[in-house]
């Protein structure tokens, strides 16, 4: 069959070909060499898995019908059998919507050949073993159950006569998947003695039968595939032929949905989602920030098994005012946006965790923290879409029933970012402002990709619940700038199109249309405040950053979101001083900045705090001149010339001015002195400490490609491809039917010695230089393996031939000596 | 961005910009469900608190009104995540009744099974439950019926109380607004007829006024509502005669309809005013006292000043659930924390008033605040230095710096009716004799004391100095000057209580001046700044003076 397919392949237009290609763009990594190549890997299980996981539920069925109806004698079905059979249930599904599915798997190549006599590809048959969840035909599985089969009027009576409990278990059989496992010793007769206590059974003349699986293998209704005799989990298996007999009710194929279920979403009015959500873009910003300058404090260490500790992370929690799930949740996406980053421990060999390495902010959180509050978000939100850790299973245990940490590599799920894109896909089809509930949107998935979502539900409710917190959605609905954020990062893909990166350019410099349409519904930041009589300071909206930089220096921080609300205390006024404020710059800071009539006794604390701060008069000093010499000093001091510097003796041997140092230093000049300036390492510098970063990191956000998504390969490139197996194809074939001569290997005993072949393939090649003629040439290369190549001869010289390669187009030479033999082309 | 006066900050606290046009509709919309904590004069500060949500769900607010009107009135977008909270925390409300069943008596009904499963499997409502009717319905000992409510609220379940109240024995009492024995007609004011109103509607439950505000009024309005027999609790026997006297001027009540059960006099009369001292009063161990509360078949209780209901006051309040409570006070800020005890077992809060709205409309009189920082000695700041910890606080606030300071300020306020009011005996004594003024102190009897007080009342006496037995309850409506020297420590709501001694409004409108002298650079100023964290936010702005400015020549005048 392969060579089928093969054929197939070949005798189609490039224009098809390059079509699968772009349907099934695994096909091409890496390029196959050949037509068979591509054949080969397009039966492949691992390709056939990867086509199935994309299709929708319907087509998925249309499959399984194909599968059914094929002729057991030469493997073929047609489309008007499949037809047949998938109307054949009580609610036929439209004959044009068979048709545009089974056009759909001929497109892929799941099913090919014309349509009367479809071939399915083999391992089909291996990826999903039930076609349409119905068991194989009785006669593969036992000959008395195929008898039974045989006979459909006692198989009906057999059916009828299953005590209750049996018919479930049939009934659940019958929906599919057909295979059940049973307990060990289920099958077994029950102890004798123990008969007694176990229901009658009328079918069986009144005994007792056990079981309700017993009872059904008992009447040859499933088949035991394997074990279930003693000790060990049994399987039993449903009959294809009982199978289909169940389903009477809902048509051989089960039920069949044409089109994708309708979600009867609650509509929301489009403003209010857009609020929500922005509401919590402010919140998750803020969280985020301050985590952020919490590791900083107090960076976390790094597990020795990766991650960072559940004490840590409590921690974190707890001093953020947030649980546990939404800490992790915003220390990854932290950790993805490149805010985060790992430090090693300068010196320490042995912390607490005897770890070496800590979590805090890296240098890109700088340049984060510098950029619009929907700038911020759009960053994060966009290392959530493509950050490969399910959040949600920090906190789970793993295999080994160890806590799965924050960071750590038991988190990493390659198909998060498929699942989030699927999710958030779902809402973005639906119209703008509704919100369907995590049941409607997982049903739809279900449909659409069921070989993709089935069994990751609860992955996919986790992605509805993170886009909630993150700000995504909003009132359970995709919010507009979200909606953006989604399809630029859908679109990112696409620029695999823009090979230049024109438009990439472009992207970078201005802020994208999410982050204009966040921007629009977020505050416009603020730069004043009110201050009040309890010396509470209240900004009413967001802050500017120089505004929030003062305040945090002058009062603590009391409450924070949509505003924010300080306290100027004693201790804070003090702290602001020994940041090098003087009382002067926060009088002039609250008059400035409020926006009320500054309290006196606001004035007065400032005063009096001022007052006390470390005993000392504070003044402001533009330079000081300072000299052993207390007589230099005092002629310094005394000298007219230098009135204009208004000098103040501070002691016998320090003067201070107002004016800058330079000022200070020219006027010296010119009245003869040699002063010589200080650097400051002499004086006290008043200066917080450095803030250590862990070094750059890039956000996943400019991965564009989701790695497992399909890379999206555009379509000039496709056709280069198909024209590159062509050419390889032909080559192969070509190199079948190379001249024995040439082919090297075994000798035959009638071919030329080797000294021979030598000499008379020199003759051939010149004189094929002359009629430019193609020769196969046989020759050793540099491994000392035989190789014959088809190529055109160039010229002959200095012990070389240079020669073309039609298919590569290249010039290659060959030493002479190297060369076997040579035989012109047909 | 609707541009509206509030915001809503991620704490659950929610800022009311006062200036805003929309901001007293939208006061109006969030008073119900949130609760004010601070009010300070440009931004007031409200909160959202599980209680006080719960509390709006009982009086018929339901989560989408929520919802409606903080979205309404906020300025910026409102996080999704708080909505959701605000949301599931008021679907928790009533899902447990409780109910009066013809059959079973008392009962907690279930709305939701669930619920009733989870509590009734909790340890905290062991020995509360009594034996399960049907799978909703469990029966409840009456008498368990305010534990059980305490203990549901913890849970995070309160239980919406249909059980109703019990009349009690029926007594005519109204108001006499119309004048009596020949008094002035009078009325009751706009926010006490709310006050008493939103207490009635509620059934039970706590009515915060400014000190001077005539809470005794609301009581007496209260009284007036149920016409039923009372029983009023109150802190000293002082207090107890003035309630009895308002009674008796503002009400038809007659002298002996109002009897006096305190440690002078055993007399239970229609209305009978109790002293929380004498109910807590032990023999051998055990409360002899209690019997009061059976008496009579109350039909309301009364608590005066509840921020200072003892503990075992509330042990018996959980046995009067089936009665309405009436709670008054000022300041309900407990330095004990338990705020929440007052609000479970007493009731909600029904009312507030911020003291600077009652101060606008004229019914208390604007006060001027001042902080006047004394500088110590040398030789004091040297004993105060080497003092130890415990002793430091009285070592500062008795510095006898401050009497020259004291005297200064009687000095200034020479016209008016100057209450001196400190903490420390010697330290009061000192005072009286340097000013030549009568001290009132815990060990004064009840007669030297109206006999002072009623001086004071006719301004034949003009300084009087008074301990801590001065900080409640006392009327004394012509003081306009109070000059506190020491305090207990850090407490806000003596403070508060302090000022209101002269915040009654003065006949002739007159500004009413509040001074606290402190020791500069001690734990006394420490201390002060914590008390005056009260009144400044609501809205009262301490002006900070140094003391040579009120010895020196110059004088820091205001008005």
């Amino acid at each position: 069959m392969t060579t089928s397919l093969a054929d197939h392949l070949r005798s189609l237009p490039d224009e098809s070909l390059a079509a699968l290609l772009q349907l099934r763009p695994d096909l091409v990594v890496p390029v196959p060499s050949d037509i068979s190549a591509l054949a080969t890997r397009a039966q492949s299980r691992v390709s056939v898995a990867r086509a199935l996981d994309g299709l929708d539920q319907f087509t998925l069925q249309i499959l399984d019908a194909a599968r059914l109806t094929r002729d057991p004698a030469d493997g073929t079905t047609s489309t008007d059998a499949v037809l047949a059979l998938a109307t054949a249930g009580p609610r036929p599904p439209a004959p044009t919507s068979v048709r545009g599915a089974v056009n759909r798997l001929r497109a892929l190549f799941l099913l090919y050949g014309p349509e009367g006599a479809l071939t399915v590809v083999a391992s089909v048959d291996e990826v999903s073993p039930y076609p349409a969840g119905l068991g194989r035909p009785a006669a593969e599985l036992d000959p008395r159950t195929a008898a039974l089969c045989a006979d459909p009027a006692k198989l009906r009576r057999t059916l009828l006569a299953a005590p209750p409990s049996a018919r479930a278990i049939l009934d659940r059989l019958a929906a599919g998947p057909p295979v059940g496992s049973v307990p060990p010793g289920a099958l077994q007769a029950p102890a004798v003695g123990a008969e007694d206590t176990l229901p009658p059974d009328p079918v069986n003349g009144g005994a007792p039968t056990g079981s309700p699986v017993r009872w059904l293998v008992e009447h040859r209704l499933l088949v035991p595939v394997s074990g279930g005799k003693s000790g060990s989990t049994g399987t039993v298996e449903l009959p294809r032929e009982i199978g289909l007999l169940l389903r009477r009710d809902s048509g051989p194929l089960g039920p069949l949905r044409t089109s994708p279920p309708e979600v009867a979403a609650t509509p929301r009015e489009a403003k209010a989602v857009d609020s929500a959500g922005a509401g919590q873009t402010m919140e998750v910003v803020r969280h985020t920030e301050a985590l952020l300058e919490q590791l900083a404090a107090d960076p976390a260490p790094v597990l020795r098994s990766g991650g960072v500790g559940v004490r840590d992370l409590r921690r974190l929690a707890r001093t953020g005012g947030l649980d546990e799930p939404t800490t992790a949740l915003l220390i990854e996406v932290a950790y993805a946006a490149g805010l985060l980053g790992e430090l090693e421990l300068p010196g320490v060999t042995t912390t607490r965790y005897g770890a070496d390495q800590q979590v805090l902010p890296s240098a890109g959180y700088e340049v984060w923290r510098a950029a619009s509050l929907a700038q911020r978000w759009e960053q994060l939100a966009r290392a959530w879409l493509t950050m490969t850790r399910q959040v949600g299973l920090v906190g789970q245990r793993d295999d080994r029933d160890r806590p799965i940490t924050v960071l750590s590599a038991e988190a990493e799920r390659a198909g998060a970012p498929g699942a989030r894109r699927a999710v958030l896909g779902v809402l973005a089809d639906l119209e703008p402002a509704t919100a369907p509930t995590p049941d409607e949107v997982l049903e739809l998935l279900d449909w659409r990709a069921p070989r993709r979502s089935r069994g990751r539900e609860a992955a996919h409710r986790e992605v509805l619940a993170e886009a909630a917190q993150l700000g995504v959605t909003g009132l359970g609905a995709l919010t507009s700038y979200g909606r953006l954020l989604l399809a630029d990062v859908t679109d990112g893909d696409a620029r695999a199109d823009d090979p230049l990166g024109l438009h990439a350019e472009a992207d970078s410099e201005e802020p994208s249309t999410a982050v204009r349409a966040l921007d629009a519904l977020l505050p416009a930041p603020v730069d004043h405040f009110l201050v009040q009589a309890d010396l509470t300071v209240v900004v009413p909206g967001p802050p500017d950053p120089t505004l929030a930089a003062e305040l945090d220096a002058v009062a603590e921080p009391e409450s924070a979101g949509g505003a924010s609300v300080y306290r100027v205390t004693t201790a804070s006024v003090r702290r602001a001083l020994d940041a090098g404020y003087t009382a002067d710059d926060l009088h002039a800071l609250f008059r400035r900045r409020s926006r009320t009539p500054v309290p006196q006794g606001l004035t007065y604390v400032i005063d009096d705090v001022a007052r006390k701060h470390g005993g000392l008069r504070a003044g402001s000093a533009g330079a000081y001149l300072r000299s052993d010499d207390e007589a230099l000093l005092a002629e310094v001091f005394a000298d007219r010339r230098l009135e204009s510097l208004a000098l103040r003796r501070l002691a016998p041997t320090v003067l201070a001015t107002p004016y800058q140092v330079g000022r200070l230093l020219g006027a010296l000049r010119d009245a003869g002195y040699a002063p010589v300036p200080e650097d400051a390492s002499g004086a006290a510098v008043l200066s917080r400490p450095k803030a250590r970063r862990a070094p750059a990191r890039v956000s996943v956000a400019t991965r564009t490609l989701d790695p497992l998504a399909a890379p999206r390969v555009p379509m000039p490139r496709l056709l280069g491809v198909v024209e590159q197996i062509r050419r390889g194809d032909a080559a192969a074939r070509a190199a079948r039917r190379a001249p024995a001569a040439v082919r090297g290997g075994p000798r035959s005993a009638t071919g030329p010695t080797p000294v021979q072949g030598h000499s008379d393939a020199l003759a051939v090649l010149q004189q094929a230089v002359r009629d430019r003629a193609l020769v196969w040439v046989g020759y050793v290369d540099a491994h000392g393996a035989t190789a014959s190549r088809l190529v055109k001869p160039v010229s002959i010289g200095a012990g070389y031939l240079r020669a073309e390669d039609e298919r590569t187009e290249m010039l290659h030479t060959f030493a002479l000596h190297r060369i076997t033999a040579a035989v012109l082309a047909d | 961005m609707s541009g509206g006066p509030l915001i809503v900050q991620s704490d659950k606290t929610l800022l009311l910009e006062i200036d805003h046009p929309d901001a007293q509709a939208c006061r109006m919309a969030i008073a119900p469900f949130a609760e004010l904590e601070r009010s300070p004069e440009h931004v007031h500060t409200y909160r959202l608190t599980p209680l006080g949500l719960w509390n709006a769900r009982a009086a018929g607010h339901d989560a989408e009104g929520v919802v409606d009107s903080l979205i309404k009135y906020s300025r910026y977008p409102v996080p999704h995540a708080l909505l959701v909270d605000v949301a599931e925390t008021m679907d928790r409300y009533g899902r447990l009744q409780l109910a009066n069943d013809p059959a079973h008596g008392l009962v907690l009904r279930a709305l939701d099974r669930v619920v009733l499963v989870e509590v009734a499997k909790s340890k905290k409502l062991a020995g509360m439950l009594g034996n399960r009717i049907d799978d909703d319905t469990i029966a409840v000992h009456p008498s368990e019926r305010g534990r059980l409510k305490q203990a549901l609220l913890k849970l995070g379940w309160p239980a919406e109380d249909l059980a109703g109240y019990v009349d009690g024995e029926a007594h005519p009492i109204d108001l006499a607004e119309a004048g009596k024995d020949g008094r002035k007609p009078w009325t009751l004011r706009s926010y006490q007829r709310e006050a008493v109103e939103a207490f009635w509607a509620g059934g039970s439950g706590v009515v915060v006024l400014p000190c001077g505000a005539g809470k005794t009024l609301v009581g007496a309005a209260a009284m007036a509502e149920a016409k039923a027999t009372t029983l009023i609790l109150v802190t000293n026997t002082v207090a107890g005669r003035q309630w009895k006297r308002e009674l008796v001027a503002r009400t038809s009540l007659t002298e002996d309809e109002i009897g006096e059960y305190s440690g002078e006099r055993k007399e239970i009369r229609p209305v009978t005013i109790a002293t929380y001292q004498v109910l807590t009063s032990r023999r051998g161990g055990a409360f002899t006292h209690l019997d009061l509360f059976n008496a009579r078949d109350w039909g309301l209780v009364i608590y005066d000043e509840v921020h200072l209901l003892p503990a075992p006051i509330f042990r018996f309040t959980a046995d009067l659930q089936a009665r309405r409570r009436l709670g008054l006070t000022a300041t309900l800020v407990r330095e004990d924390g338990r705020e929440g005890d007052v609000f479970s077992l007493i009731g909600p809060k029904r009312y507030d008033a911020p003291w600077k709205d009652i101060e606008s409309q004229g019914w208390i009189a604007p006060a001027e605040c001042v902080e006047v920082r004394v500088t110590l000695t040398d030789a004091e700041r040297l004993a105060y230095a080497t003092a130890e910890a415990e002793e430091r606080y009285r070592m500062a606030s008795t510095a006898r710096t401050k009497l020259p300071v004291v005297r200064a300020l009687v000095e200034r306020h020479r016209d008016d009716q100057v209450l001196v009011i400190g903490g420390y005996i010697d330290q009061l004594h000192q005072l009286g004799e340097y000013l030549d003024a009568p001290i009132v102190q815990g060990s004064t009897t009840n007669k030297e004391r109206e006999r002072l007080f009623d001086e004071f009342r006719s301004g034949s006496l003009r300084t009087l100095v008074i301990s801590k037995v001065g900080n409640f309850s006392i009327d004394l409506p012509e003081a306009a000057v109070a000059i506190q020297v020491s305090g207990t420590f850090g407490s806000r709501q003596e403070e508060a209580q302090r000022l209101g001694r002269v915040l009654r409004p003065k006949a002739d409108g007159r500004q009413a001046h509040f001074y606290t002298v402190v020791s500069r650079d001690t734990i006394d100023t420490e201390y002060a700044a914590h008390r005056q964290r009260f009144l400044a936010e609501q809205g009262y702005a301490y002006t900070i003076v140094d003391a040579d400015d009120v010895l020196g020549p110059k004088l820091p005048t205001v008005d």
